[in-house]
């Protein structure tokens, strides 16, 4: 049971910050289908920075330095989304499918450089950090508690306060609902699209490293991130692109993805004898069915995935 | 006037978009790969290119052309279904889920019912068309974006076909049973084919019928009442509705046809035998989004994407060939990665070429007359 | 010298293949109000949007306070004093009032907005100028009128003195219309200097002290209204006389085409109907026109006769037959013609050919398809070179143009020689003038008149009183969704219809 909430906080802690990341996006204006892409990339800033710092580092200065690695990487790989769709008007759709093939390819391609170069026999694209990732946790009882869990947290809370109560929230999503009135009261559309796009892959590259920190100590790039770029997207469509509601639709999507990792210690699931394959499939499964009740009434910005044109109007 | 009509044409624009694409994403793959390791990024590249023509003899380029053309044929179909679901206004992201299940039906025909060929290839498009019309369905049922539905099915898709191959595979490996040991008769026939590529017996009809379909797919797009209403509907589908068009029907349908194409391209390659399946594989095959650069780049026709596929397979075939001790296959995959990404700057590159034009004729035009009514 | 708040000197702005601006000049006095008449394409809106900042003119000056400036965007125009009301509102619709009116110049307490403050603020103007407002609405929740005030105190919260109302009673019901020019004469009275765009003579005739007026891009002259008579006015606006009324005879209707009974349509913005029990028909030989103001339920009247929408409660039957269930395609081809109201959102597959649009309605008929399946292409061709050459549809390629690249007026002919040429027992015709200059609106009147006397059923729907009254033969009102009157054009007057319109007066039946 224990092991079962550990989880469930975890996961629902990527889900919340990635899709906080969209959030933001979409409320400019841009629809970023390349969170996937993203969270690889932050993980793989994470991760490097993670085997590189020298060993006996301060678990502070550990945690401190991987997050900033983490969004920073997100951050940058952000950009090629935001040049694209701001400045070219490309399709966002196929720009974000090129972002997620390109962070996994690039992530691999790199990781096996690195592990090429440090052992000519080593063609693996697997990242090993056993002994960092301990920084991250602290043992309350048996019960192991995570950092990112508060780290996401915090990112929850300043989301909501940024988006309703400030001038850039203001302004951010008058930018996705209605770019012509934004720039018609001197509000530079560009650059609010920008900012979003820039924070969506923060939020992103910094969901990438908690969730291959999550369970295991050792992350293989080829793998991607598993469709959790998606399912993001997901629990911010369920979550009404609403900061608070997303915590929430977080929170159930985690539970669902923590039972596939756990479900051997229930004796009563254990006893309905499923294919661990189900449990995976499960969150995609509940995200169809929660898409199909919500999809009709849905408050998505209006003009999100519409390239601003200056000239037309 | 008459050399600018030549450009003005968006067929010959789409191609010198592609070919800038090409170029731009080899350079930048030409850059990583001196970054990496700085003394063979030159040769690896032209691995890449070369691919089959890595071999020295004749008969061993035949053989891997032949290879390179086994997996041309499931490219160029889940092109095809990009491209098709995109006439209709539709993003087709779920060719690689389609094409998963299009995998697991014929494959458990074959292997499981013991089902000649050209069940298991009815069986796989059937399949495939049955997803993609629940995508369709779903969307104009429920409103649930086609690419979001298309994401969640493909990861369902994955480890449902995971499951259902479990039934059929290795007891020593999560590798399905090799096709021609179990049942020979679920190989595709190769008419003579594979002779051709110096015995080559993964080269079957698999390759032919992808090109007769890509023109059958042309035909039906631009001759046809079919494809005039698809077409409108993809333009403006609240057109298409005033005409009376059924809006509903024709999201289904394009929906379950794009799906049918993606399950046909997965029996065009599992029942050549060239690969098995793995049911431990956690991640959704990449030859569905390839699909969607190979449609792209191909400038979103069904001829161009023949050429847009093979020159993909080409390259990533050519991955395998660099050399190892300095960089890793997926280099191909980076690239291609790369040019989908410049693929979504050719609407930008166009409206550039069009913008010089009329620039060009304006300035030709205002010596000539006082400039016409708008 | 003459104290001006704004000069605009020489302003030339070109696009890619036209001259929307060529060298115009206009002097804005200072607490006047200047009206700048011209037809749609005339360059009014151009002009507008590089004194905002919106554009950049290649040639020309312009002057605030007697200072040449240079405005390079609306923070430049705000800067300067410069306040606009767009025609299309800039408002985003899920924010409240008082969160557009601040959007762009949010007062802040620390990091955190300061709505109080600015509420404060909102009010007193809102008292002021008697601007009448629910700050916490959301706008997608309340009338365009109420929009209309939001824009004004959008003006009025950044301080500007020169104000610019583009294009601003088209929304608005004639009492509304006398409230603005009630508010526009209070802000010239404090002060402020307005500009104020229109095609319509009689406001401008009412409202402004000085009028200049374009013609296709280029300064005709300015002059004092009270110096000129309208037809003088209208004169300088098309270039020639413009006949005020309509060549036809009177109408000899026939029998019924058309029946509508207790037709109700649900609306996708409320929760009431968009069309509540509505009855009425159309006879052979005339022109029904349904007038009332935007938004009172006749996009969806028309969307329920066609079968774009199914109605909530009623049947509508055509030339006898109940046609209330039949889809779009059935209606059409028992001879419903539809010229719809937003030719682009209906009407036209933009990116498709002239042939391949002109064959829209009918292109799955046998002279276009093969049984197979395959089009006639051969037929298809000539076909639409036929109907571009009768209905005289101008394009640069002919029928191979691709729509998109065609000018306004020609992309309508295109839909009203498809729709015409349908031979329709019934034409609806919805808004078929909208933004068309002068000389394609008498041409599409004509064809309306010509279907008419050739023993068709004309029902028009439109939102323009001349238009009303000028072409039809019998006149509905309809007020929030509901038919409140019926009118003969002779025998009443505009006045007399704005009443109706705008809900103050009904009649018992309906």
């Amino acid at each position: 049971m224990l092991l079962l909430i550990q989880y469930t906080l975890i996961f629902a802690s990527v889900l919340m910050l990635v899709a906080l990341g969209g959030c933001f996006s979409e409320h400019s204006g841009v629809i970023n289908i390349g969170l996937e892409g993203i969270m690889v990339m932050g993980a793989l800033g994470g991760a490097l920075m993670m085997r590189y710092l020298p060993e006996g580092t301060s678990a502070f200065v550990m945690i401190v330095m991987v997050v900033l690695a983490a969004l920073i990487a997100g951050a940058l790989y952000s950009l090629l989304l935001a040049v694209a769709a701001v400045n070219f008007n490309a399709d966002q759709t196929i720009i974000g499918t090129a972002m997620n093939m390109l962070g996994t390819a690039a992530a691999t391609v790199i990781v096996k450089a690195l592990n090429t170069a440090a052992d000519p026999n080593n063609v693996s694209s697997t990242i090993q950090y056993v002994e960092q990732k301990k920084a991250f946790y602290v043992n309350i009882g048996g019960f192991e508690f995570s950092w990112f869990v508060l780290i996401a947290a915090v990112a929850l809370i300043a989301s909501h306060v940024i988006l309703y109560k400030t001038r850039f929230g203001l302004r951010l999503c008058a930018c996705g609902e209605h770019p012509q009135a934004a720039d018609s009261v001197g509000i530079n559309v560009y650059k609010m699209r920008y900012a979003g796009v820039v924070i969506s892959g923060i939020l992103g590259g910094l969901g990438g490293i908690v969730y291959i920190t999550s369970g295991v100590s050792e992350w293989k790039f080829e793998n991607g991130v598993a469709g959790f770029g998606f399912l993001a997207l997901a629990v911010m469509i369920f979550g009404q692109w609403k900061p608070l509601n997303i915590a929430l639709a977080a929170l159930l999507f985690g539970m669902m993805r923590a039972l596939s990792n756990v479900y051997v210690a229930f004796d009563f699931l254990q006893n309905l004898n499923l294919p661990g394959a189900v449990y995976n499939m499960l969150p995609y499964i509940i995200s169809l069915v929660v898409l199909i009740f919500t999809s009709k009434k849905s408050r998505a910005p209006k003009a999100e995935g519409i390239p601003y044109d200056k000239g037309s109007r | 006037m008459k050399k600018n009509n030549l450009l003005k044409n968006s067929g010959v624009q789409s191609l010198i978009a592609s070919l800038i694409c090409i170029i731009i994403g080899l350079f930048v793959g030409y850059i990583a790969l001196l970054i990496i390791n700085a003394e063979g990024a030159g040769k690896a590249i032209v691995t890449l290119i070369k691919n089959f023509l890595y071999y020295p003899s004749k008969p061993a380029q035949l053989k891997y052309l032949g290879n390179t053309l086994v997996k041309t044929a499931p490219l160029l179909m889940c092109a095809l279904s990009v491209l098709f679901a995109n006439k209709a206004g539709l993003f087709n992201i779920g060719a690689a889920g389609q094409y998963v299940v299009g995998a697991g039906a014929c494959l458990y025909l074959a292997l499981a019912l013991k089902m000649p060929w050209w069940v298991c290839l009815l069986g796989a498009i059937v399949a495939g068309a049955l997803l993609g019309a629940l995508s369709g369905l779903l969307k104009t049922a429920f409103n649930v974006n086609e690419v979001i539905s298309c994401i969640m099915f493909n990861w369902i898709s994955l480890y449902c076909v995971n499951m259902l191959l479990a039934n059929v595979k290795e007891s020593t490996s999560p590798y399905t049973l090799p096709l021609k040991a179990n049942n020979a008769s679920a190989l595709l026939p190769d008419l003579g084919l594979g002779a051709f590529f110096t015995k080559n017996n993964y080269v079957t009809i698999a390759i032919p019928l992808a090109v007769i379909t890509a023109v059958a797919i042309w035909v039906l797009l631009e001759k046809t009442k079919l494809g005039y209403e698809l077409k409108a509907t993809g333009n403006n589908k609240n057109a298409a509705k005033y005409a009376g068009m059924k809006e509903n029907r024709n999201i289904i349908l394009t929906m379950a046809i794009a799906g049918a194409l993606a399950g046909m391209a997965a029996a065009l390659l599992y029942l050549t035998g060239y690969e098995q399946w793995s049911t431990s594989q956690s991640s959704v095959p990449g030859m569905g989004f390839n699909g969607i650069a190979a449609a792209f780049l191909g400038g979103l026709n069904p001829i161009g994407a023949i050429f847009s596929s093979y020159f993909i397979q080409h390259i990533t075939a050519g991955g395998a060939y660099v050399d190892k001790t300095m960089y890793c296959a997926q280099v191909s995959d980076f690239i291609c990665a790369l040019i989908i990404y410049l693929c979504g700057f050719v609407l930008f590159m166009k409206t550039a070429m069009n913008r010089s034009i009329t620039k060009r004729e304006e300035k030709a035009a205002a010596k000539n007359k006082e400039g016409g009514n708008a | 010298m003459e104290n001006y708040a704004v000069e605009m000197l020489h302003i030339t702005k070109r696009f890619p293949g036209i001259i929307a601006n060529d060298d115009i000049t206009i002097q804005l006095r200072k607490g006047e109000i200047h009206a700048l008449l011209g037809e749609n394409g005339a360059g009014k809106s151009t002009l507008m949007s590089v004194l905002f900042g919106l554009y950049q003119p290649e040639e020309g000056e312009i002057h605030v306070e007697g200072k040449k400036v240079d405005i390079r965007n609306p923070n430049d125009a705000n800067d300067l004093g410069i306040g606009m009301v767009h025609q299309h509102f800039k408002l985003v619709e899920c924010f409240s009032v008082l969160d557009n009116i601040i959007l762009g110049v949010e007062p802040v307490k620390g990091a955190f907005l300061d709505k109080d403050q600015a509420r404060g603020k909102v009010e007193e103007l809102s008292k002021r100028y008697g601007l009448q407002v629910d700050l916490d609405a959301k706008i997608e929740d309340i009338t365009v009128g109420m929009q209309q005030r939001t824009e004004i105190l959008k003006m009025l919260y950044r301080d500007n003195d020169i104000l610019i109302f583009d294009e601003p009673t088209a929304v608005l019901t004639p009492q509304e219309i006398s409230e603005l020019m009630q508010i526009m004469h209070n802000l010239a009275a404090e002060g402020k200097s307005i500009l104020f765009i229109s095609h319509k003579l009689a406001e401008i005739m009412e409202v402004a002290d000085r009028c200049s007026v374009l013609r296709k891009g280029k300064y005709i002259g300015t002059v004092e209204t009270k110096d000129v008579t309208p037809a003088d006015l209208s004169r300088m606006m098309v270039g020639r006389d413009v006949k005020a009324k309509v060549d036809k005879e009177d109408a000899k209707p026939t029998e019924v085409v058309l029946d509508v009974k207790g037709m109700s349509v649900a609306s996708k913005r409320h929760k009431k109907n968009a069309v509540n029990n509505v009855s009425f028909q159309v006879r052979r030989g005339e022109i029904v026109c349904i007038a009332g103001i935007d938004g009172n339920g006749q996009t969806e009247l028309v969307y329920g006769l066609s079968g774009l929408e199914p109605l909530s409660a009623g049947t509508i039957s055509m030339c006898g037959k109940d046609i209330t269930k039949l889809p779009i395609r059935k209606r059409s081809i028992m001879g419903m013609s539809h010229i719809p109201e937003d030719r682009h959102k209906h009407g036209l597959v933009l990116d498709y050919s002239l042939e391949d649009n002109i064959v829209l309605q009918r292109y799955f008929e046998p002279e276009f398809t093969s049984p197979l399946g395959f089009l006639k292409r051969k037929n298809i061709r000539a076909y639409a070179e036929r109907l571009i050459e009768q209905f005289d549809v101008r394009s640069g390629q002919g029928p191979i143009t691709i729509t998109r690249a065609m000018s306004g007026g020609n992309q309508q002919k295109a839909i009203i020689a498809r729709e015409i040429d349908k031979k329709p027992e019934l034409l609806i015709a919805v808004q078929p003038t909208r933004g068309l200059d002068v000389g394609a609106i008498e041409y599409i009147h004509k064809q309306l008149v010509e279907q008419r006397d050739a023993g068709k059923g004309v029902l028009l729907v439109s939102l323009e009183l001349d238009e009303v009254m000028n072409v039809s033969d019998r006149i509905l009102v309809i007020f929030e969704g509901e038919i409140v009157g019926e009118f003969d054009p002779k025998k009443v007057t505009v006045e007399e219809l704005g009443l109706y319109m705008a809900g103050a007066k009904r009649e018992g039946k309906a």
